[in-house]
């Protein structure tokens, strides 16, 4: 009975509803024991595949398989997952010990033993002494809680979250996904987690794939993905970027010129040929200053100003080429008025080229 | 892991064992299958008193002669009754002639009167009379002398048209007793002649209900003054409302000789024929007078109920039972009847 | 993983080696296994060849599943062979029948008379469930409906029962209208039928011809669904817009029809107005009013019809006048409208769909009724009347009954489609998730007189109505004489002890009795049924979806008569052969009221999230554990609705069972129209005061013990309204 963390590996799945594709030829593997964010803006598949790795959806072609054993065609009854639902989907007619004892009295646990296994589940979240309550007698988080003790009592293999937190408020918000976290550390774990909260996403994961229009954009470490994005959509998606059009001369070695309107730069080509192609640069990397001395700079105006609490932002709109920058700069600095002329200065150390066919 | 993966062999057991639970009843409860033509209550007496003699249990369902027949003639590919016990002749005769029933030579067929035992011989043995009946009219005397209209003594006298909307009769499309009229009428006037009648008496006619005797029983609670029906169904309504009257008609009248006949295919033919011999025994035919009917039995050994009509003292007609029982004969008059009476305005 | 198809493949063999095949009349075992009580396996041997080759999906089926490798080519093989059997089983059901080939071309073929075979049995039900949810296991194994056995299993079973109870024997109607007597395809006889003068002649306008039945039972209908409509509009105004002292009986009022079988306010009609009617004795002996027997034809039928069937306008517009949002009125308050001005122009626009929903909804009961023509129609026939005659009269016309049928059919369900596409999307309710505040109007005062002056009398009268039916099953003879007597319940209830026990020889026992029977096998079967179809529709998603609900909704559309006479064409003959016994009965309520329980769950489902269900599944509950422990406790206010509804509705129908009814089981509706017909009304009332009385009962003991009052009200049951008789 008892199985421990297992991998999770999706093979060129496809999922279609009549006409439409849902999920589009997705690979990827989560390790045993790892978090892993499904990111992305609603609408790109990321729910459907965690329902694809419950069982609540079947792939229209390739393979899943979990621990090892191919479950493409397994019900979800007949899979070792667990699910936390974005509505928690308490089951009103119960009290929480109920709930919770729910998964192994199906499973034809010994009732006795089963509410044994589920007080345990309720203690490790917290909520010793609500057990007789019915889920509408709970607080938001503490349904939450009954959700996350429900999904764990089967020990499951793999655990799955459907946005757990976007029916709380923004400061229990930060406070669950740590305990979330430190759940699956302390457990060991293998989580599957959706959201399209990137800061949720950077905050928890090992690893977080994102998604966009049904298929994977990119997969790798929070990290990775923030400062080394595949494209544009990634790198606009996790964490605001500028992107500014530009041209990739030549690459020689690790580096490649590339030439954003009257610039030149060094910048890592990443495997970007010659051609068109986007720099990104995250706007508080964006330095802006009086204009000076022409080369290395873009030229443009202030075309907004806006005071946010300890820093402002600064709307640039660039000349050559057309494009509108964002900067955000620590408040103590110069300001500047809006109308007033400005020189944007680029680091090499702070822009990522990014290929142009995904813009 | 196992207790649920049963799950489907759960829902298929109850699925099967739900449609065998419902499917059981459906083996015959009772080992004798009566389709009853005559009153419910007589109809209750001959079933409960087979019941008690012979230990056999009988299912029982009342209906109008004509749609036994139709329940027998639809049948037909699958019998469900066994015995066709009571009702008007003629239905009888035309299953016959349509071959829906057998042919059965009871052990005291000489125990019986000419007429039965002449229809017996007419119907080649496929159906026999158990008892007969004169066809007549009755009136509630009350509601004639409250409307001031005349006494009614002859078929003749009906088509008066004081009596509009004061005259009930049965549908003959449903009712043996109806058909019995048609074609008495006929008989006794001639088709054309008989057609003109019955056109005019349609103007009287407030309503063609579907049983033979519902008339009788409209004339007791007064929903119409005139009643044509069997007397002896009139006669069983006078029990109840003394106001009744019953006419023997003066021009004459045609008769129904009420029959027996096991039905072809019968899946307790061996029951059906216990039966058939048992109800014309004296002892069964005498029910039909304890319960409130009065028709003459066929049996020469059962005494004649006091209150019927005794049928040698009624102006009757030689009646043509293998030609009006027929089913072209029948057909063409339902249909002329159908046509030019029923379906014309009032 | 295999075990459910290895139970399967095995049972369904078992069923082939070692159960009768065929329907046995009286079980005896003399003949078995060779003979008329023989195996299928038993009369393949002894040379009724066409059963061989059922053994071989079976055979396979088990071979595949023994192999215990669960992978996709095996599931595959499964559905193939469970569906080719099944089908296979069918075909030869179809082809075979009682006195050699079924079809022409099979003669034509194979040459005349061919085989022959009885009804299918036992054997024959087994295999086929075995075949049937093999391949349902096999689909599911394909990933079908997320590879769910339940629910491939439930869609397959559902889908086959409608498809066997409510399309084919539709399916047979209308051949059996197409075709003539030798059975030969023939056109221009139904052309002439269906067109017939009798059905739609319009003679009547000129002289006093009847008209085409068509045409009065249109006439009919369009007259009761305006007055139905109008009294329930009083009534829903007066009980939301009013301080009326007398909601209470408003509410009973909307109890006492689902539960009166149908006819008895018909002859309620009689015992006041018929010509020794209570009422016409007090006119004629007070003001020498002579009784006529106007009661019987058009306009007795259109006011039992309207007292049957305005609660039902009143159950829909309730719902539409609590949905009209006070705010609305309020707005158009604040800008000086008048009290009439406003519900002239802003209350009345807002109940316009409303009313035209009850009004098509009144229309389709109408033209459906079967009881109240019957009792009270005299002369005037209409089309379900008339149906019946075709069918139980002397010149029996099966083709003529199916092709009244058809003309029926299609009134009511060209109705129906009206009420379901056109209203169903428009609707101006303007009830929102959110409290609505504001206080609703009291109405103009000229609207509110109006109302009172038309609900006031009506309900009385109703009341009367039923005071008749139950102070006249304690009289002798209502109209003649009021000497107070229990004859009529001792007639009809009668119980002696004899010295073998109680004995109950009362005339109504038996019908009683099979009534009970019937009503109680029926309604549970009906619930479950209608529950799981709703679940089916609601759930999962899968292709033929909408096939479903429609052929749902179809049974329901179906007018009675229509499927009376559908089912004794379908079903006297083989392969499927159940007239005669309760189970046809059975089956006949299960699809006819099965449509009310669906409606009520989807609606009880609409409300309960998805995700309830997928939590229990990915907790490792299958779906038939899913539904039992969490999906039907969370539903049982539709339980008991339609537990109580479908139970009701057996016991009171009568258009459909009285083409069904048989010797051993007659029911208590058709017993009492038949006392009725003989004149006996005394029994008859008494019965039906006892019906009405058990009902009530029956409604409160199921409430009880399923929980919830919902007396009166029905939810969702209102939208599609109690069924057509």
């Amino acid at each position: 009975m008892k199985r421990g963390p297992a991998a999770v590996e999706f093979h060129r799945v496809v999922k279609r509803y009549g006409d439409v594709t849902a999920v589009d030829d997705v690979s990827f593997t989560i390790a045993p024991g790892e978090l892993v964010t499904l990111l992305g803006p609603s609408g790109c598949g990321k729910t459907t595949t965690l329902r694809l790795i419950a069982g609540l959806e079947m792939a229209t072609t390739g393979s899943i398989s979990i621990g090892g054993l191919d479950v493409t065609r397994r019900s979800a009854a007949e899979r070792n997952v667990s699910m936390v639902f974005q509505s928690y989907a308490l089951f009103p007619h119960m009290s929480v010990v109920e709930n919770v004892a729910y998964g192994p009295s199906v499973q034809g646990v010994r009732k006795a033993r089963a509410r044994e296994m589920a007080m345990e589940k309720i203690a490790l979240v917290g909520l010793e002494g609500l057990e007789q309550r019915a889920p509408s007698e709970l607080s938001g988080g503490q349904q939450q809680r009954v959700a996350v003790a429900r999904a764990l009592v089967l020990e499951p293999e793999v655990l799955l979250f459907d946005e757990p937190l976007s029916n709380l408020d923004a400061k229990l918000r930060r406070r669950v996904r740590e305990e979330i976290r430190e759940l699956q550390l302390s457990l060991g774990l293998t989580v599957a987690y959706v959201t399209h909260d990137q800061e949720e996403a950077l905050a928890v994961s090992d690893r977080i794939i994102v998604m966009s229009n049904a298929r994977v954009a990119q997969i790798g470490a929070p990290r990775e993905l923030y400062e080394a994005p595949v494209s544009c959509f990634v790198a606009d998606f996790v964490g605001a970027a500028n992107l500014i059009p530009a041209e990739v001369d030549k690459a020689d070695g690790e580096l490649a010129s590339v030439r954003i309107g009257p610039c030149h730069l060094k910048l890592a080509h990443r495997g970007i040929g010659p051609g068109k192609a986007y720099v990104a640069i995250r706007p508080y990397r964006v330095s802006i200053g009086p204009p000076c001395c022409g080369n290395g700079e873009l030229e443009g105006h202030v075309s907004k100003v806006a005071y946010v609490g300890d820093h402002l932002e600064y709307g640039v709109r660039i000349s050559v080429p057309a494009v509108e920058l964002i900067a955000i700069v620590p408040e103590p600095m110069q300001a500047f008025a809006k109308g007033a002329k400005v020189a944007v200065k680029i680091n090499p150390t702070s822009a990522v080229l990014v290929p142009a066919d995904q813009a | 892991m196992l207790p649920h993966r049963s799950g489907t062999a759960v829902l298929i057991a109850a699925f099967v064992t739900i449609l065998i639970v419902s499917a059981l009843p459906v083996r015959a409860g009772g080992s004798l299958v009566m389709y009853c033509g005559v009153q419910e209550e007589w109809c209750r007496a001959v079933s409960t008193a087979f019941e008690r003699e012979t230990g056999i249990s009988v299912a029982m369902t009342r209906k109008s002669a004509g749609e036994v027949y139709a329940q027998v003639k639809a049948e037909a590919a699958n019998p469900r009754g066994d015995i066709w016990w009571g009702g008007t002749g003629d239905p009888h005769q035309q299953a016959a002639n349509e071959g829906l029933t057998i042919e059965y030579k009871p052990a005291n067929l000489n125990e019986l009167y000419d007429w039965a035992q002449r229809q017996w011989q007419e119907a080649r043995g496929r159906t026999i009379g158990i008892y007969s009946g004169a066809l007549g009219f009755g009136y509630n005397e009350k509601l004639l002398k409250a409307r001031g209209l005349p006494e009614p003594k002859c078929w003749a006298d009906l088509i008066n048209p004081a009596y509009k909307d004061e005259i009930q009769v049965a549908d003959p499309n449903s009712s043996g007793t109806a058909y019995n009229l048609l074609a008495t009428i006929v008989q006794i006037m001639g088709e054309e002649k008989g057609f003109a009648f019955l056109k005019a008496l349609h103007k009287n006619v407030n309503q063609y209900t579907k049983a033979g005797a519902a008339p009788a029983q409209a004339v007791n609670l007064g929903e119409t003054t005139i009643g044509i029906t069997f007397m002896h169904d009139m006669i069983a309504a006078a029990q109840d409302n003394p106001d009744i009257k019953t006419v023997a008609p003066c021009e004459g009248t045609g008769y129904e000789i009420g029959s027996m006949s096991l039905i072809k295919g019968a899946h307790n033919l061996e029951n059906a024929k216990k039966f058939y011999d048992w109800a014309l025994t004296p002892a069964a035919q005498e029910l039909a007078a304890q319960n409130k009917s009065y028709q003459t039995p066929s049996n020469k050994n059962t005494p004649l109920p006091k209150l019927g009509v005794d049928l040698s003292k009624t102006k009757l007609i030689d009646y043509d039972f293998a030609k009006y029982g027929s089913s072209e004969v029948r057909n063409a008059l339902l249909k002329r009847w159908t046509d030019e009476v029923k379906n014309q305005p009032r | 993983m295999n075990r459910t198809p290895r139970v399967l493949a095995a049972t369904g063999l078992l069923a082939y080696i070692a159960l009768p095949w065929y329907t046995i009349e009286n079980p005896s075992l003399t003949s078995y296994p060779f003979g008329d009580e023989g195996t299928a396996l038993g009369l393949a041997i002894m040379g009724t060849w066409w059963l061989l080759p059922l053994a071989l999906p079976l055979l396979l089926c088990l071979c595949i599943a023994l192999r215990n490798r669960p992978d996709e080519s095996c599931a595959e093989w499964l559905a193939v062979l469970g569906f080719v059997g099944f089908a296979y089983l069918l075909a030869q059901g179809f082809a075979v029948g009682l006195h050699g080939w079924n079809a022409e071309w099979l003669n034509a073929l194979f040459g005349a008379p061919g085989p022959k075979q009885q009804g299918m049995g036992f054997g024959a039900l087994v295999v086929g469930v075995a075949l049937l949810f093999l391949g349902c296991r096999g689909l599911a194994g394909m990933g079908w409906c997320r590879g769910d056995t339940f629910i491939v299993s439930s869609i397959g079973a559902v889908g086959m029962l409608l498809a066997l109870f409510v399309f084919y024997p539709v399916a047979t109607i209308l051949t059996s209208a197409f075709t003539d007597d030798k059975g030969q395809m023939a056109i221009a006889p139904f052309v002439e039928k269906i067109t017939d003068s009798s059905i739609w002649g319009l003679k009547c306008l000129g002289n006093g011809v009847a008209c085409g039945v068509a045409w009065n039972t249109i006439v009919l209908a369009v007259l009761t669904a305006f007055a139905s409509t109008t009294l329930g509009l009083a009534f829903a105004l007066i009980a939301l817009r009013t301080k009326f002292r007398f909601k209470a009986p408003l509410r009973v009022m909307t109890v006492l029809p689902i539960i009166t079988p149908p006819f008895v306010i018909g002859l309620a009609l009689i015992l006041m107005f018929g010509r020794s009617g209570a009422v016409s004795g007090i006119l004629f002996r007070t003001f020498g009013v002579v009784p006529t027997r106007w009661i019987y034809g058009l306009t007795g039928i259109f006011i039992a019809q309207v007292l049957a069937f305005a609660p039902i306008a009143f159950l829909v517009l309730v719902g539409v006048v609590q949905g009209l949002s006070p705010a609305l009125e309020e707005a158009a308050q604040t800008l000086r409208a008048k009290r009439l001005t406003i519900f002239r122009t802003v209350t009345w626009p807002l109940l316009r769909p409303g009313l035209a929903s009850a009004f098509l909804l009144c229309l389709i009961e109408s033209m459906a009724d079967f009881g109240n023509p019957l009792v009270l129609g005299g002369n005037f026939e209409v089309l379900s009347t008339k149906i019946f005659f075709a069918v139980v009269g002397a010149a029996t016309d099966q083709s003529r009954a199916a092709a009244l049928s058809i003309v029926l059919l299609l009134l009511t369900l060209i109705g129906f489609a009206v009420q379901q596409l056109w209203l169903g999307k428009k609707s101006f309710t303007t009830l929102s998730g959110k409290g609505d505040p504001g206080l609703l109007m009291p109405l103009p005062t000229s609207i509110r007189l109006a109302c009172y002056a038309v609900a006031v009398p009506w309900l009385v009268f109703t009341f009367a109505v039923y005071a008749i039916i139950f102070i006249g099953s304690f009289v002798k003879a209502v109209g003649r004489d009021y000497t107070p007597t229990l004859a009529s319940y001792e007639i009809a209830f009668r119980v002696e002890h004899t010295s073998f026990g109680w004995f109950f020889s009362g005339s109504a026992w038996p019908s009683f009795f099979a009534t009970v029977e019937i009503a109680l096998l029926a309604a549970p079967l009906t619930a479950a049924i209608g529950l799981l179809t709703a679940y089916l529709l609601t759930r999962p998603d899968f292709h033929g979806r909408r096939a479903l609900d429609f052929a749902a909704m179809l049974s329901f559309a179906i007018p009675g008569t229509v499927v009376g006479v559908s089912y004794i064409l379908a079903f006297n003959v083989p392969p499927i052969e159940i007239t005669g016994g309760a189970l046809i009965l059975v089956v006949c309520f299960v699809f006819r009221n099965m449509p009310v329980g669906m409606r009520a769950g989807t609606a009880a489902l609409a409300q309960i999230d998805k995700s309830l269900d997928e939590a229990s599944l990915t907790l490792g509950a299958r779906s038939l554990t899913t539904f039992a422990r969490v999906v039907l406790p969370l539903l049982r206010p539709a339980l008991t609705a339609s537990l109580i509804y479908a139970f009701v509705r057996a016991m009171t129908a009568v258009s459909a069972v009285i083409f069904l009814v048989s010797a051993q089981y007659n029911m208590a509706t058709t017993y009492i129209i038949g006392r009725v017909d003989a004149g006996e009304y005394g029994v008859a009332i008494a019965y039906s005061a006892a019906l009405i009385v058990l009902m009530l009962v029956v409604i409160l003991l199921i409430e009880s013990l399923v929980g919830e009052r919902r007396l009166g009200r029905r939810p969702a049951m209102s939208n599609v309204a109690a069924a057509p008789t």
